[in-house]
């Protein structure tokens, strides 16, 4: 997903502890999304699930990464995705075949009791659908945090969030926050602590990229950037190949993007992909405003309705400072 | 928007950690006679008001307005200078910063916006019949006590008692108990009327630590209704209330 930057960033990303990121956060709620159902899995890869079979991963992450991140002083907000623009039409096909056959192979592996490829296949099948959207969005209400409806690409808007001064930062695990023009970029923020990765137990940690610590390091525009991305490959359009970031960085600096993209792709006209990078469709219509979390609601959502361990919910509802058997002052007000 | 004001350290650090003991954040009121806010915490359990009057400055200035804070960050800063030591306060308007200046040193504050902070709640007016002065310290060691026992703790008070009416402080833990009373000697009765009710001590300790450096705290209570802790510091230039909503006592 998102442009592979790794090797040019790399030099500017900063380790962050959680404390040091208090402020808001703007985060990219499909990249968070599907980072949960992703990860937080069984096994043999099943998602977690209710009596009924609803997908629950999501909001199990909503509920535990979010709690925990406004007990360390951050105020998150969730950006969703609108309508993507007709050039993804090609990676959102891509995308769809992709899970397809990851689903086959999940079932194959099943059959045959691989476990481990199982897992694997599993997590390549996620898919955020409109279910777990709506429920998403219910949640997080609940838990008193503005959502905002991006017209388009999320990370546009929590870039556009972020230059504006709304927020501090932009959180998302795609690098194409950063062609938008995020000054600010946090990942992993969603994610981070113990993970277990291809049988290993890692720590992940929130890292912090400065859009101007880069383009100065780099030596390079922010239209330099996205030339280098279109060049790589971004959502919006297939790389150039045989194309990586070290090349792409030097035909870029040494004037030959235009060239290369017409050797190597003459049929694409990278204009609107450049464009949709400077000016995205982005809203100036949202409302910041954090309320109280409404915790009977969460209780009665999640224990009632999605068959979560009163015990788990009552803990994360404990660090936002709801014990059990607390009143609140509501209703004295 | 203006401000210009000079305060004593000391007392600026007071308020500010009166008001950090429950909030990391709030809009703080700047009109001509002083400072103010109130604010309640995220789980809308507790609230702090907080009113800093002109005269606790040595010199203040000001026009009316309303600015967000980051509370937790000002503690911070205001951890530095001494007891003795002065602080400059000054809004840069056109920066949309706060700047305090103390020992030569300029911090420039960048203020939130207000919109984004929680909107402060309409000042309950709640009756809580009984009403007794107790000195800030004995309470605060009251509350430390208890904290070894339980994680709640009921305050009260009994009119029943011979040589009473007492003040009480009782908690429960699993398998200990913890009781203290106060008596007339001790406290004293405004209003001495039964009531009982139980609150979480992870809110008490954090406003003991406040309330136990003034003289006196008047404590308002009611049966299963929130406490109410009054009390002023910094000579009575700053001015404080506290308000916990209860427990419920069948947990």
């Amino acid at each position: 997903m998102g442009v592979d930057l790794r090797e040019l960033v790399l030099p500017y990303k900063k380790e962050i502890a959680l404390e040091e990121l208090r402020g808001i956060a703007a985060v990219d709620a499909f990249n968070a999304l599907f980072q949960f159902i992703t990860i937080i899995r069984q096994p043999d890869g099943t998602p977690l699930m209710d009596k009924t079979g609803r997908v629950t991963s999501h909001l199990s992450g909503i509920l535990f990464r979010t709690a925990n991140l406004m007990e360390k002083g951050i105020k998150p907000l969730f950006i969703f995705d609108g309508t993507p623009p007709p050039f993804k039409e090609e990676t959102v096909q891509m995308r769809r075949d992709g899970r397809a056959l990851a689903e086959t192979l999940h079932k194959e592996a099943l059959a045959r009791g691989d476990i481990e490829e199982a897992y694997k296949q599993a997590r390549a099948a996620s898919r955020i659908d409109s279910t777990i959207i709506a429920s998403a969005k219910r949640l997080i209400t609940l838990l008193g945090l503005p959502v905002v409806d991006a017209p388009s690409e999320g990370e546009a808007q929590a870039a556009y969030m972020t230059i504006s001064g709304d927020v501090g930062y932009a959180v998302s695990q795609d690098y194409d926050t950063l062609l938008f023009g995020s000054p600010a970029l946090v990942r992993n923020l969603t994610v981070s602590g113990k993970r277990k990765m291809h049988g290993r137990s890692i720590t992940v940690n929130p890292e912090k990229i400065f859009l101007d610590d880069l383009l100065f390091g780099q030596k390079i525009s922010r239209e330099e950037l996205i030339q280098i991305g279109i060049l790589v490959g971004t959502d919006f359009n297939r790389g150039c190949y045989g194309i990586g970031v070290k090349t792409g960085i030097k035909i870029v600096k040494e004037g030959g993007y235009e060239k290369t993209l017409k050797e190597k792709m003459p049929d694409f006209d990278p204009v609107p992909v450049e464009q949709f990078f400077l000016h995205p469709p982005v809203t100036k219509d949202y409302s910041l405003e954090w309320k109280t979390p409404d915790f009977e609601g969460i209780r009665a959502m999640l224990c009632e309705e999605y068959d979560f361990g009163e015990e788990r919910v009552n803990r994360a509802l404990s660090g936002l400072g709801l014990k059990i058997g607390q009143k609140t002052l509501d209703s004295w007000f | 928007m203006m401000l210009k004001a000079i305060i004593d350290a000391d007392i600026l650090r007071e308020t500010i950690e009166a008001i950090a003991a429950l909030v990391s954040e709030c809009r703080l009121h700047i009109e001509n006679d002083g400072f103010s806010m109130l604010a309640v915490d995220t789980a809308n359990v507790a609230m702090v008001k907080a009113v800093l009057q002109k005269t606790a400055f040595q010199s203040y200035e000001a026009e009316s307005c309303e600015i967000g804070v980051d509370i937790t960050k000002l503690r911070n800063i205001l951890g530095t200078p001494g007891k003795t030591d002065q602080v400059k306060i000054e809004l840069d308007e056109t920066r949309h910063k706060l700047e305090l200046s103390f020992m030569g040193y300029k911090y420039s504050v960048a203020l939130l916006d207000t919109n984004t902070i929680r909107k402060e709640p309409n000042e309950p007016n709640i009756e809580l019949p009984a009403k007794i002065i107790v000195p800030g310290m004995e309470l605060n060691n009251a509350i430390k006590a208890s904290m070894l026992i339980s994680d709640k703790i009921a305050l009260g008070v009994d009119t029943q008692e011979k040589n009473g009416p007492f003040f009480f402080m009782h908690a429960d833990g699993d398998t200990d108990q913890i009781n203290k009373t106060f008596g007339p000697t001790e406290v004293q009765f405004v209003n001495p009327v039964d009531s009982r009710s139980l609150f979480s001590i992870d809110y008490l300790k954090d406003m003991g630590k406040i309330f136990g450096k003034s003289a006196s705290v008047e404590v308002h209570l009611g049966t299963d209704h929130p406490v109410k802790f009054i009390f002023d510091m910094s000579n009575g230039n700053a001015h404080f209330i506290y308000l916990l909503a209860p427990r419920i006592e069948a947990d």
